[in-house]
């Protein structure tokens, strides 16, 4: 099942990452320099927000996706769990790096940018449950995420940060 | 009396599987693509993202 998900996922964030790419034309007049710089500014802003320092709301879909799909038909049900799991717009958005990373891709304009984006989205998204899974002790693992995720967020901000950063005066 | 509890979990299993570990290795990747090339990085920092989602369904 956990493969039919992960396809559902994969599906899921190629849809998204076709509609920003389809609408990073907008960006297109912008020069390029300029973009990157802006794109790593983004991530300094989520760092700032998952790090409690800036207070601001983002639009999410402040719910989570119905249980009841998979009781209908289990693996229907996991490919649309996955599915809209993988759109990044269907449940809530608990990190603010996807936002970055979103607006990033809709700034880059460039359609390598949005497939890969969205094919490491959903890969990123289906190692939450292939990790529980291969633990052996499910809520024993939800717990020691638990513990973790308050590094985890803005950790993973700070890292994309530097990392659009070195691309933006890579050029 | 012993009571059985299952075969033990090998502690090199728990280690692997931490929830930590996803980060370390893509945040190591991370930085290592952005000195290699654009595409990649962006293909990282789509798992960063993704992962840092953990917990949400």
């Amino acid at each position: 099942m956990l493969g039919v998900f992960s396809t559902g996922l994969l599906l899921g964030a190629l849809l998204s990452a076709t509609v920003l790419w389809l609408a990073s034309g907008l960006a297109a007049p912008l020069p390029a320099d300029w973009r990157a710089g802006a794109t790593a500014a983004l991530g300094l802003l989520a760092v700032a927000r998952d790090g409690g320092v800036l207070r601001l709301r983002l639009p999410q879909n402040a719910r989570q996706v119905p249980q009841d799909v998979l009781q209908r038909h289990l693996a229907r049900g996991a490919l649309q769990f996955g599915f809209e799991m993988g759109t990044g717009v269907r449940t809530y958005v608990s990190a603010s790096l996807p936002y970055a990373l979103a607006l990033g891709v809709l700034l880059a304009n460039d359609a390598g940018v949005a497939l890969l984006a969205g094919v490491g989205f959903a890969l990123g998204r289906a190692a939450t449950p292939v990790l529980r899974f291969a633990s052996g002790t499910g809520e024993e693992w939800d717990d020691r995420l638990l513990t973790r995720l308050t590094l985890l967020k803005p950790g993973a901000a700070t890292v994309a940060t530097a990392a659009w950063a070195v691309l933006a005066l890579r050029g | 009396m012993h009571v059985g509890t299952g075969p033990a979990r090998p502690a090199w299993r728990g280690r692997l599987t931490d929830p930590a570990v996803p980060m370390l290795v893509l945040s190591c990747g991370a930085v290592a693509a952005a000195w290699y090339g654009p595409l990649l990085t962006w293909a990282v920092l789509g798992g960063l993202a993704g992962y840092s989602l953990s917990g949400s369904v």
